[in-house]
């Protein structure tokens, strides 16, 4: 866990921009930053889990000092009900990172060096350089025509529209980046900070690896988006850290601890794993799953587990590389915008191997119901998985009880005319 | 294709003409209102009355396109998305007897975060549908396009019969990019809003219509009432 307390390495100054004046311009765009965080917490975005926001926040505490007044910033850290692993800062001090970052690190000193790379961007001001600059350059580039290019749908799109109203030039900066300089410069402060805090620095490097995962076969990726290109982020941030040399502190091999931040997330990871569902991202919610379960087996990770196997349905487990290349994704994304998800898994289950999968799927997601059932404090919830999964199965009888016991058990579900409907409906037929 | 300084010129001059006779062609026609309605067969068989709706908040986003490109308007998207939503309730009122209920909030006591993160979602999932829909619109007629069942999550009143998704997008233009829109071309002011009602009891789209105007969205109160007008036209009174 991060401490507020004097690093025993050599701390480096934070890399303020002192020199900067604000300008009506700036004050423009610092006025859309704030309009944007209400918009956010209104439009039901900004995840309301106290403990989460909590922790994050700690770290960020941890890698900026309390003492560090800058003007017209107010430091903010909070958790975005968003599942694709993203992470923005606002100039008005406001950082966010996405749940689907959270469930992809792997301990808190990879969620630092993010938070780092943000913190930097505020401090250095890179958000009214970049804005000068684009103003400067005949800003030719229409955004809705990059939203629309983006349109990944989902929970996803809903926290790019909400950026796009209210501030078009965080957009730029999340969906394309800063420019070169002012991203490599953010990596290396943030580096700096990281010592600082106590957080091994080779984190920054191992973050930036596994944000290259493409789990989804997604056309563009936040947070790095290939700007510098990851190869050369890698590259440059090893000769950095091989230059510094640092030694490796005990509170740095605390705060690398993997359990402690599966403990302190798992709830944050579940929540994630609902969002990615919806979002239509199931290759994300099964791997995410996978990973709680093999954390925390007996538990309800094993429900949102059995929920992912359920609704990937007749997709294959995991895309092929073929499916990862370039045009594949784009052909992809192209189906993606006339195709419903009922669609898509119908055209699948007439595939064999689509019928495969699906077999396969329904029959580990019934044994993992099954088991979730006779885990530790079971949730009603597992119940209400089954009768979905037997309703599919053509199980009607099956699927009404399971649909009743989840009822009684939880009376006040906030799905429960859903479920009641869906009860009258199997007892008829 | 990377082109030299002469030659892009030479483009350039060449394409002014034609643009310029392109926008006299296409101004007038945009900014009479244009409409298009699509009806779930449920509706115009009368399987389906809708006599009461919710009306969930509305997402118009309008931009100010300078010569600098566009810039966000804040406030003024959600002052206009404040009006198309009041508007619409004004409109099936007065002319389809259709009332309009107010949408779900927590009961007291109960976590406010649960139904704020409902609403969140049903928005999102209906963004998620809208591009497929628009893709082929016509399809709301064939009943293809649906919201599940998951509609019951949102615990509406009772005899809620739909809810109204809006969206919108427009574009205000500033003095310097009207005058250079007119002499070059390109789009001028508008205000396009997407609008989907869906059953509230099965998640059925019932209604797809996206009325357009040309003018400045922020200010062009009775063209969007008229947009609304012709664009609901066709749902059937209560």
């Amino acid at each position: 866990m991060a401490q507020k307390k004097k690093a025993p390495v050599d701390a480096t100054p934070p890399p303020v921009r002192e020199e900067f004046k604000f300008g009506e311009v700036d004050l423009e765009v610092l006025e859309q930053s704030n309009l944007l965080d209400a918009k956010l917490d209104r439009d039901g975005l900004v995840l309301q889990d106290e403990a989460a926001n909590a922790y994050v926040r700690r770290i960020g505490q941890a890698l900026v000092s309390n003492e560090l007044k800058l003007e017209r910033v107010l430091w903010r850290f909070r958790v975005l009900r968003d599942p694709q692993p993203n992470a923005f800062a606002l100039p008005n001090g406001s950082i966010y990172v996405s749940t689907g970052l959270i469930v992809l690190v792997d301990n808190e000193s990879q969620l630092a060096a993010i938070i780092a790379h943000e913190l930097t961007h505020v401090m250095r001001r890179h958000t009214y350089v970049q804005n000068r600059s684009n103003r400067k350059k005949f800003l030719t580039m229409n955004i809705m025509a990059a939203v629309g290019a983006y349109a990944p749908g989902g929970i996803v799109g809903a926290v790019i529209l909400a950026v796009t109203t209210v501030a078009p030039f965080i957009l730029m900066a999340t969906i394309y980046g800063y420019s070169r300089d002012l991203e490599r410069e953010a990596d290396l402060k943030g580096v700096d900070m990281m010592i600082s805090a106590e957080y091994a620095p080779e984190e920054m490097v191992n973050v930036m690896k596994l944000l290259a995962k493409d789990i989804e076969g997604e056309n563009i990726r936040l947070f790095y988006n290939d700007h510098p290109s990851l190869n050369e982020r890698i590259k440059y941030l090893s000769s950095y850290l091989g230059a510094r040399a640092d030694r490796v502190t005990h509170q740095m091999e605390l705060n690398r601890e993997r359990a402690a931040y599966f403990k302190n997330m798992e709830s944050v990871m579940r929540h994630n794993i609902q969002l990615s569902i919806m979002a239509g991202r199931f290759h994300s919610a099964v791997f995410d799953a996978q990973r709680l379960v093999d954390f925390h087996p007996d538990s309800e990770n094993l429900f949102w587990l059995a929920e992912a196997y359920r609704t990937l349905g007749p997709r294959s487990p995991q895309l092929t590389e073929k499916e990862l290349t370039n045009s594949a994704k784009k052909d992809a994304a192209k189906k993606r915008q006339k195709r419903t998800l009922e669609e898509e898994e119908r055209d699948l289950l007439e595939t064999p191997a689509g019928k495969d999968n699906w077999q396969r799927h329904q029959q580990k997601a019934e044994e993992l119901y099954l088991r979730a059932l006779n885990a530790e404090n079971p949730a009603p919830l597992v119940h209400r998985g089954l009768g979905m999964l037997y309703e599919k199965l053509g199980r009607p009888n099956d699927a009404a009880s399971e649909y009743e016991k989840y009822i009684e058990l939880a009376p006040t579900a906030i799905d429960r005319e859903r479920i009641k409907r869906r009860i009258e409906t199997l007892r008829r037929t | 294709m990377r082109l030299t300084s002469y030659s892009r010129v030479f483009k350039l001059r060449a394409l002014v003409p034609a643009l310029i006779a392109l926008a006299t062609l296409l101004l007038p026609g945009f900014s009479s209102p244009i409409h298009a309605q699509f009806l779930h067969p449920k509706i115009k068989s009368k399987e389906t009355t809708i006599r009461t709706v919710v009306i969930l908040p509305a997402k118009v986003n309008v931009v100010r396109d300078s010569m600098k490109g566009p810039e966000g308007m804040a406030a003024e998207s959600e002052e206009l998305s404040a009006r198309v939503e009041k508007t619409i309730a004004e409109v099936l009122s007065k002319q389809k007897k259709v009332t309009t209920l107010s949408p779900p909030t927590a009961a007291s006591g109960q976590d406010k975060s649960q139904p704020n993160y409902n609403v969140a979602d049903f928005q999102t999932k209906f963004d998620d549908l809208l591009p497929k829909i628009m893709k082929k619109r016509s399809d709301v007629k064939k009943g293809r396009f649906t919201m599940g069942d998951e509609v019951l999550n949102l615990n509406l009143d009772k005899g809620t019969d739909a809810i109204i998704f809006i969206r919108g997008e427009g574009k205000k233009l500033t003095g310097g990019k009207t005058a250079f829109t007119l002499l070059v071309g390109g789009a001028p002011a508008y205000l396009k809003l997407m609008i989907g009602v869906v059953d509230a009891r099965n998640g059925d789209v019932l209604i797809y219509t996206d009325p357009i105007f040309g003018g400045d969205p922020t200010t062009a109160i009775d063209r969007l009432r008229k947009a609304l007008e012709k664009g609901l036209k066709k749902l059937p009174a209560a």
